[in-house]
């Protein structure tokens, strides 16, 4: 399952939309919003996250795709929130369900680690007096994808 | 013809606006429409010289300067993605 969406979601409800007698395993990466500093080391009131989702569905299709065949998972869950976050809030939800936890786990980091890279969303700060700041992308991600890369390849 | 343009992140705030709906009298390639842009307003310059921008052509990556654009196409502009 794959949603893009503005409402928040519920862990257990979630949960139950993967559970299956045929797992063994299930592992977790929810990524919520931190307080963060600005590039002027102002602290950040929450996130606004952007998003072509046109694309985001097409992408996300694939990295799920990608993590069933290589773990042979049984299930693989992604959520993504969209707009208007506070601190505190979840942004992001993947669930990846399989008969034993080594696949599960190592199918969990390469989902989160390929929608940090290759899936259309975009991060702003948000300041104070209603202002955004784009948030950049981190070289230590793209080191990580391009390790991915060679596994999966 | 018309080519519908998509600007994200830092390209959508620098140019104060999400799209474009643009219109050429013929079919015209991508690296047209490039010179095209960067004639009329010198911010497209700074975008089409950052190797870290791609471009999606209804969806797909283009690779190849030389690809056609046609009529009702969606061209977006996206910088380095920042999800998760």
């Amino acid at each position: 399952m794959i949603k893009i969406t503005n409402e928040s979601f519920d862990l257990e409800t979630e949960l139950k939309y993967v559970s299956s007698d045929t797992n063994g395993a299930y592992s977790f990466f929810l990524g919520t919003v931190r307080s963060d500093l600005s590039s002027s080391n102002k602290k950040i009131k929450g996130i606004y996250l952007e998003c072509y989702e046109e694309l985001a569905l097409v992408q996300l299709k694939k990295i799920r795709s990608t993590a069933l065949n290589n773990w042979k998972l049984n299930e693989c869950l992604i959520i993504h929130r969209i707009g208007k976050l506070d601190l505190g809030e979840k942004i992001v939800l993947v669930i990846t369900a399989s008969s034993h936890r080594a696949n599960a786990i190592k199918a969990c980091e390469f989902v989160i680690d390929s929608l940090k890279i290759d899936v259309a969303f975009w991060k702003f700060h948000l300041l104070d007096n209603d202002q955004k700041e784009v948030v950049l992308q981190k070289s230590l991600d793209n080191e990580k994808m391009l390790k991915w890369r060679e596994i999966i390849n | 013809m018309n080519i519908t343009l998509k600007y994200f992140s830092w390209i959508r705030v620098k140019l104060k606006k999400s799209h474009d709906l643009i219109e050429f009298n013929k079919n015209i390639s991508f690296k047209e429409l490039k010179n095209n842009l960067i004639s009329k307003d010198a911010i497209y310059q700074e975008i089409f010289e950052d190797k870290s921008v791609k471009f999606f052509l209804n969806l797909k990556e283009i690779d190849d300067e030389n690809q056609t654009l046609n009529n009702g196409d969606i061209l977006a502009f996206l910088p380095p993605v920042t999800g998760g």
